[in-house]
């Protein structure tokens, strides 16, 4: 018997007045999968994560984790079930410090359930954990404001801070976006850390060739629509992920 | 007269710091701009009176109630108005404004007028500094205003609720995404603020009577203080306490009383032709001009 689905999305659409951003999407993701979310710009990828953790309202359909149905949940709500997001446009709490930023999620209730209230040293902690996604502990990075921040730590902070949470399920949005190739090179060694820890992961990625090499399967969306769904050979191959892509017919 | 100028310049300065805090600390998290501010500054007053004369309750407990209340009455404002209208500016301003308008009223219509409305000073007696003589009350309102900045810097900076407060005041999607229920913080914000207009009118109204008109002069003194400072910045409220609360007394002082109200009005005006965001405000330069 297949494993129960961690996460499971049913028949979910999104209209934003006129406009179609999700339609009819189905998928399902089951604990441990590293899962790609692609799909040319404006194809529903961000939406899809919106959805999912509850920043818009499904217009249609039913999203379960866990067998709970979370569909219209609060944010905050879904975060402290387990999943937590990072965003494609960075949003660090920009006047503290980068450490202080880790406090917030570090003291946040889905912690307090995970530890029973028993936080510890809270500054060890966020500094550990950005040691971990690469603040070097020497350089006192941590101690700057996140105003202060390059781009390539503000994407590990945003990591970071998801980390925080300890989810069952990470949702990655396009992390890997305005790095350099080393930078995202040392960032790929931490996304296959948090796996083998057993963390479920869905990345949304413009950069498919590091994607490709770490994910287990790759679902492609076009026009708010899942039009492909396999491993990465395999949704290369379709010719409607070649038509999406290159707006030719295969 | 230069040294009692400056010294009831001082306590002047201290009771704008008082009476703005509240209001200031209310926007800065939720992004409320509380109308009914004033309104709530004589609700919190008026609740002392009544169960201090009317209950006849002792003072320290009267004032506790009256403060509990008050923050209690922020807390249900939030619930059932501001929570619907979060983020429409507009309906914000309005919807407080008219609740404000509605209490101030509302404390006319059962008879809150008149002398007989007063509270009690804490110690009746004054003290010398130097030349001037001040009442202790004076000195209550500067300890009690410097141990509210402090305590205000101290929650916000030291504690879990004040991290999560900092949080959702600079990025309330962020806030949302680390599991914070950011609608609860915005009611907390609210009732605090509350809270503050309450403490505040409790240790300055002992200097007169308690004046249900006094709601409106409040508000404005406590917008002007904001505007000047910049809105949702503790350190500009300080700052802008100082100017405006020297520049009224000075003027009171050396020119005549009924100029005073133009003082804040004058200051309001001044910052927004030299720049909008206030002294401490965080806009940018650009932002200003778009």
């Amino acid at each position: 018997m297949s494993p129960s689905p961690l996460l499971r999305i049913f028949g979910l659409s999104k209209n934003f007045g006129g406009v179609q951003a999700i339609n009819d999407l189905s998928m399902e993701l089951v604990e441990g999968e590293l899962l790609g979310l692609i799909g040319p710009n404006g194809s529903g990828k961000t939406t899809a994560v919106n959805l999912i953790t509850g920043f818009v309202k499904p217009t249609e359909g039913e999203i379960t984790f866990r067998d709970r149905d979370i569909t219209g949940w609060a944010p905050y709500k879904i975060v402290r079930l387990g999943i937590a997001r990072t965003f494609q446009m960075v949003k660090p709490f920009y006047q503290l410090p980068a450490y202080k930023n880790m406090i917030i999620p570090l003291y946040s209730p889905r912690v307090k359930q995970m530890t029973g209230g028993k936080y510890g040293d809270r500054d060890a902690k966020a500094l550990d954990l950005l040691e971990e996604v690469g603040f070097e502990r020497d350089a006192f990075v941590a101690y700057k404001a996140a105003s202060a921040l390059p781009q390539g730590y503000l994407k590990r902070l945003e990591l970071a801070k998801a980390i925080a949470l300890n989810p069952d399920l990470m949702i990655l949005d396009e992390l890997f976006s305005g790095l350099s190739l080393a930078e995202v090179a040392s960032i790929v060694p931490i996304i296959e850390k948090l796996r083998q820890e057993g963390k479920t992961i869905i990345m949304i990625e413009h950069r498919l060739k590091e994607l490709f090499r770490i994910a287990d399967r790759i679902v492609v969306l076009n026009f708010g629509e899942k039009i492909a769904e396999g491993t990465s050979d395999e949704v290369m191959e379709s010719d409607a992920v070649k038509k999406a892509y290159l707006g030719a017919e295969a | 007269m230069l040294a009692n100028t400056l010294v009831y310049g001082f306590v002047n300065s201290v009771i704008l710091v008082l009476v703005a805090l509240g209001f200031n600390l209310t926007f800065g998290i939720s992004g409320v701009a509380n109308f009914a501010y004033g309104a709530v500054y004589i609700l919190g007053a008026l609740l002392c009176w009544t169960f201090f004369n009317s209950v006849g309750l002792p003072y320290v407990l009267a004032i506790m109630l009256a403060v509990i209340i008050t923050a209690i009455a922020g807390a249900l404002m939030y619930r059932f108005v501001l929570l619907r209208i979060r983020g429409m500016v507009l309906s914000e301003v309005i919807a407080t404004f008219g609740i404000g308008l509605a209490l101030l009223e509302l404390f006319k219509y059962l008879g809150f007028i008149g002398f007989e409305y007063s509270l009690p000073v804490f110690i009746d007696t004054s003290i010398d500094i130097g030349q001037v003589v001040i009442d202790m009350q004076r000195i209550f309102i500067v300890i009690i205003g410097i141990v509210m900045a402090g305590f205000l810097w101290f929650f916000t900076h030291h504690t879990r609720t004040g991290l999560r407060f900092r949080g959702i005041a600079q990025d309330e999607r962020t806030a949302l995404s680390l599991g914070i229920n950011t609608d609860r913080v915005a009611m907390l914000s609210v009732s605090f603020g509350a809270a503050y207009a309450a403490i505040a009118a409790i240790v300055i109204l002992p200097l007169g009577t308690i004046n249900v008109e006094q709601g409106y002069s409040v508000l404005i003194n406590a917008l002007a203080v904001c505007i000047v400072g910049g809105l949702g910045s503790t350190g500009g409220v300080v700052l802008a306490s100082f100017l405006i609360g020297y520049g009224q007394t000075f003027t009171v002082t050396y020119l005549e009383s009924h100029w005073v109200m133009l003082v804040p009005l004058i200051a309001i005006l001044a910052i927004l032709v030299v720049k909008p965001s206030g002294l401490y405000g965080e806009q940018k330069e650009l932002e200003e001009r778009i």
